[in-house]
């Protein structure tokens, strides 16, 4: 009898405890969407309505034109343009580059390498803006302030992703590619047509990654793009707030829109994104 | 194959920080001929107030972000990786912000911030007169902190999940058999086996405080104002160069914030770094 009434107390402390976990759970996920929320809310109010004081949550009609008026307002298609242009090329980049310094590292026997992996782990601890301004001034000399290149070119190779790649191949047994070679395959080819299929997962954990450094990086853009018809949408939209700050229903507008696609990115690809933290730590 | 891979991140990450200690030694405002002048840009920038100002505004925005936001992300981790309704989307939740663009962060933060905004509203209605955040030197860096730790702990969680679900079961089990207390298996069990954890997510908050740019930069709309309360290490760099023409000052504070992040670096390795025993 004495056995039971414990178990069920306990049972019931465990409940209890959980009930406390979840509710202080569901508050804290509640402050993380309200910012959202509130953008989402003020995007779709009149700007009197938008101005009113105590703050209104829910807008007497929901008022789309501030989704319509903002194109025309400013570039926005050509920013959203830029961003996809710079962010896709980011991407490709460093799909086709990290994979092969990743393979090298992984898998081929050459003078040097213990030095190099060092050098690249090392260079994971340097972020962009402590090279803010030397980076700057050799893209000018390179001529690539102004164009495209220069919101591709500084991203396109990132020691997470030559990380994570290595980690990837190391993990394939090796035993494959030394039946392909027996059978003739040149480096080239074993690499592209037998370990890179292997290795699909990671690189679009890697993808992912580079993708997102690209979306949403606003440093680059300010150091590159001088000119409006470059800039990308998150410089766009400071820019363009620093313009328009009294009409927070367009701003809140842009951000809204500038945050859709990448909440429909992260939503089907959640898990990989997951996994790119658990195996390299690294946005 | 590492060929073209080095060659990107040699001109990009590793060149740059040589070539920043080499410019730190010129004179040069990306114009004129550029000319050696010794020590002078170092000598220049630990005179000066504006410096000073930079290296407090960052050491303490990584004083009070770091310490805030892995206890947050360990908490938030800890209570996820029990057995609850929900997992899923809470976990969602509070991972977003940590996907999303700190630009738009800062914008939709600002409109919070406003003196009239949502945030003192709510202030209001609890009798609070709330000031001008952003406006205001004593609360505008403050309030940057907040917004800083609201966005990262949800990643920073992610990774000590995965860190949690790495310690085996069999431990905690046999830990409740002998009677020790939920707290007892927190403290006792789950903080020193996820100390490499700990490091990390320590290691890379350090690294990423000391170099806040975006958020100063949108919040203050560049100036790192009001009365510079804003201004961190590296939007002084950008006003170096972009305000000023002063590549060599800029350069000088570069190397500066490098030998910071080394610093940091190596204290949290002492203290955190070393390895466990089981």
């Amino acid at each position: 009898m004495a056995r039971t009434s414990n178990l069920t107390r306990k049972a019931i402390a465990s409940r209890i405890s959980r009930s406390v976990y979840f509710i202080i759970l569901m508050g804290g996920a509640l402050v993380m969407f309200v910012p959202f929320v509130w953008s989402l809310s003020t995007s779709l109010k009149p700007l009197s309505e938008s101005l009113a004081y105590p703050p209104v949550w829910i807008p007497h009609i929901f008022d789309w034109s501030n989704y319509v008026k903002i194109w025309h307002l400013v570039p926005l298609a050509q920013w959203f343009a830029n961003s996809a242009i710079a962010a896709g090329g980011v991407t490709l980049c460093n799909l086709v580059f990290d994979s092969m310094a990743g393979y090298a590292l992984a898998r081929l026997n050459f003078k040097g390498k213990r030095l190099l992996f060092i050098g690249v782990l090392a260079m994971l601890m340097v972020p962009f803006q402590a090279v803010m301004l030397p980076v700057y001034i050799i893209l000018r000399y390179l001529h690539l302030l102004d164009n495209y290149y220069g919101l591709i070119v500084p991203l396109a190779v990132q020691a997470v992703g030559i990380f994570l790649m290595r980690q990837a191949f190391l993990n394939l047994p090796s035993d494959l590619e030394d039946a392909a070679s027996i059978d003739g395959a040149g480096r080239f080819r074993t690499f592209w047509q037998l370990s890179v299929p292997l290795v699909v997962p990671s690189l679009l954990t890697l993808a992912l990654i580079s993708f997102m450094l690209s979306w949403n990086n606003f440093l680059l853009p300010l150091l590159v793009a001088n000119r409006q018809h470059l800039w990308t949408v998150p410089l766009g939209v400071v820019m363009f707030q620093q313009e328009y700050f009294v009409n927070w229903p367009y701003l809140m507008a842009a951000a809204v829109m500038t945050t859709v696609p990448v909440a429909v990115i992260f939503l089907v690809f959640q898990k990989w994104f997951v996994r790119g933290i658990a195996t390299t730590g690294f946005r | 194959m590492t060929l073209p891979a080095v060659l990107v991140l040699f001109l990009f990450t590793l060149g740059p920080a040589l070539y920043a200690f080499y410019l730190s030694f010129f004179s040069w405002s990306l114009l004129n001929q550029m000319h050696y002048v010794g020590l002078s840009n170092f000598t220049y920038i630990f005179t000066s107030h504006l410096f000073w100002t930079a290296v407090w505004n960052t050491a303490s925005f990584a004083f009070i972000v770091v310490p805030s936001q892995t206890f947050v992300a360990l908490v938030i981790a800890v209570l996820l990786n029990q057995n609850l309704p929900a997992r899923g989307f809470l976990r969602l939740a509070f991972f977003f912000p940590a996907v999303s663009s700190s630009a738009v962060i800062s914008i939709i933060f600002m409109w919070i911030y406003n003196k009239f905004g949502v945030l003192n509203g709510f202030l209001a209605i609890l009798g609070i007169h709330g000031p001008n955040w952003l406006a205001n030197p004593l609360f505008a860096l403050k309030s940057i902190m907040i917004m800083n730790i609201w966005t990262t702990s949800g990643y920073f969680m992610v990774v000590f999940l995965s860190g949690l679900q790495a310690i085996p079961q069999n431990i905690y089990d046999a830990a409740e058999m002998d009677g020790a207390n939920a707290w007892k298996r927190f403290s006792k069990i789950t903080v020193p086996l996820l100390k490499p954890t700990t490091f990390f997510v320590v290691v890379m908050g350090v690294i990423g405080t000391l170099q806040m740019f975006d958020q100063s930069f949108i919040l203050s709309g560049g100036t790192g104002g009001p009365l510079h309360s804003t201004t961190t290490l590296v939007l002084l760099i950008y006003q170096y160069i972009f305000s000023y023409g002063k590549v060599g000052y800029g350069a000088a504070v570069t190397v500066i914030l490098f030998a910071f992040t080394m610093i940091a670096t190596l204290i949290v390795n002492r203290w955190l770094g070393k390895s466990i025993e089981y």
